[in-house]
């Protein structure tokens, strides 16, 4: 199998690229040699993010990358869009939250789901969450 | 894409062998309460052991047919989620509180038997 | 200048060396006869390697060689460095002593700094990456003592936990538990917490975790082994562990997962007690 050093580029229009984009981050976690759970955590993560883009702010986009700080080898996903902007970082935090009508555990549960995530929003301007998860 | 439903006595099987997009588990959603509706099913096994990932969306449209069908007067069991699977829903915060579950097949249908006294 | 700091190291070493003993031997100071010998064959041994670095201006890896051949020996860190302070301070003192004209004497500390400056640098990196090695082999055999799910009998296994639960332990012993209950085909998983020392709110967390993603995959829970400080801690703390059922010992959470999957123990001997 070919190594995955690129990063993958995946942009979120509709429902389908937030599979496209999940199956994506579950090849680049299995290759790096991430455990049965944790690419389903991956995977899961990059479709909550995915789909946050879908429904508020397409089009958007979610990179995978291949990660090494100083030995530690791991996976970065990063949601970017251009949309309006989250309101109330902390309240979109909060379990439950949703303005979706969905279960409201997205960036929470995200947040859970990988080791670290950032999230910088401006309204008006869009919005880029960062998360990263490592190898253990 | 559908995913195909089946009839055994009092019961509907079902088990979702395909990646679940938004599209396919709305559609599977509106033909399983159909079905249960036509055929007066009882009981209703939904088989997940193929599924990978489950999302806090498709893990919101699988409670909402539990509900739905309880409401036509149909029990359901899911059956064979995955560690992994079950493990990122603990992660998510879901955690599928009353929703009856089974190891298998096999145990869902005898799980359903006994809750309806059969 | 390194050359000439070099060359006035190199021209006093005996007196170097007979100042460096003096007052390295206060500080490892021991009044012990054998250990005292060994002392010095050590003390000796350094300043040597020392004075071969210093005149092995021309090769390119002699820190490399230097650092290899301190650290086979497998000295402290501490006497290592105090060491290399001692040989610093004692060429000090030459290089006032020599008289020379103020610039010349900056500019021989200034060389003496680029020489030894690398040694110590490279003795803390080096020492460092050694503990950090160690804690990771640690680490993982920590996580190895990972706990197995024992299969008691059909559609009842028990799991049980010792020692401290950190959040990685955590999650490797919710695979293990999720995998055999799949495995074994476990209707009922006993969570034995007798080997636990502390129940917190964290542990109390991932153990209500565990029970959450076993009840997903269609088994159920049992959390046995609750001594009374740990029920009395759980109740303190306001943890709730009411959604699934707790016995006090293993033997009554056998009972309790037989009554689940419908049996029970009976006795085939007219009179015995169950």
């Amino acid at each position: 199998m070919m190594m995955k050093n690129a990063p993958s580029r995946v942009e979120i229009h509709n429902e389908w690229d937030i599979v496209r984009a999940r199956q994506s981050g579950r090849d680049y976690a299995k290759e790096l040699g991430f455990g049965n759970v944790d690419q389903a955590r991956i995977a899961t993560a990059i479709s909550e993010l995915a789909r946050n883009i879908y429904l508020y702010a397409k089009p958007g986009v979610i990179t995978i990358e291949v990660i090494d700080d100083q030995g530690k080898k791991g996976l970065a996903i990063t949601a970017k869009d251009d949309g309006p902007g989250i309101n109330d970082l902390r309240q979109a935090m909060e379990d439950g939250y949703t303005t979706s009508g969905g279960l409201g555990a997205g960036l929470p549960g995200v947040k859970r789901l990988m080791d670290e995530f950032d999230i910088l929003s401006e309204a008006g301007k869009g919005t880029k969450i960062t998360a990263r998860k490592y190898l253990r | 894409m559908r995913i195909p439903i089946l009839k055994l006595y009092n019961y509907l099987l079902t088990t979702i062998q395909v990646e679940l997009d938004d599209q396919t588990a709305i559609q599977f959603q509106d033909d399983l309460l159909k079905k249960i509706h036509e055929t007066g099913a009882l009981g209703v096994v939904i088989d997940l052991t193929s599924v990978e990932i489950i999302d806090s969306y498709i893990a919101k449209i699988l409670g909402d047919v539990v509900n739905m069908s309880e409401l036509l007067g149909a029990k359901v069991v899911l059956t064979g989620i995955r560690p992994a699977v079950a493990l990122t829903l603990v992660d998510l915060g879901i955690g599928l509180k009353g929703v009856p579950t089974a190891l298998d097949l096999e145990q869902g249908l005898e799980k359903l038997r006994q809750e309806l006294g059969e | 200048m390194a050359s000439s700091v070099i060359s006035l190291i190199s021209t006093r070493r005996a007196e170097i060396i007979e100042r460096w003993k003096e007052s390295i031997q206060k500080v490892s100071g021991t009044t012990d006869q054998a250990n005292g010998r060994a002392i010095e064959t050590t003390n000796e041994k350094l300043v040597e390697l020392i004075f071969d670095y210093l005149s092995d201006n021309q090769s390119q890896d002699r820190l490399n060689n230097l650092m290899g051949r301190i650290l086979q020996l497998g000295w402290p860190l501490s006497y290592l460095t105090s060491g290399v302070q001692l040989f610093r301070r004692v060429v000090g003192t030459l290089i006032i002593e020599s008289n020379e004209e103020k610039g010349i004497i900056l500019d021989y500390f200034q060389a003496m700094d680029d020489l030894l400056d690398p040694i110590f640098n490279n003795l803390i990196e080096d020492a460092t990456s050694t503990w950090e090695n160690t804690v990771s082999i640690q680490k993982r055999a920590l996580l190895e003592l990972s706990a197995p799910l024992i299969p008691v009998m059909e559609h009842i296994a028990v799991m049980p936990l010792i020692g401290t639960i950190d959040t990685e332990r955590a999650k490797l012993i919710m695979e293990n538990l999720l995998e055999g209950v799949i495995t074994h085909r476990a209707e009922v998983v006993l969570i034995d917490i007798t080997g636990v020392p502390v129940v917190d709110t964290m542990v109390a967390h991932h153990i209500i975790q565990a029970a959450e993603a076993v009840r997903l995959v269609g088994s159920e829970c049992i959390l046995v082994g609750i001594r009374p400080e740990i029920a009395q801690t759980i109740v303190n703390l306001g943890i709730e562990l009411k959604d699934f059922p707790t016995r006090s010992t293993l033997q009554k959470g056998i009972e309790r997962a037989l009554e689940m999957t419908n049996r029970k123990i009976v006795c085939t001997q007219e009179g015995g007690n169950v």
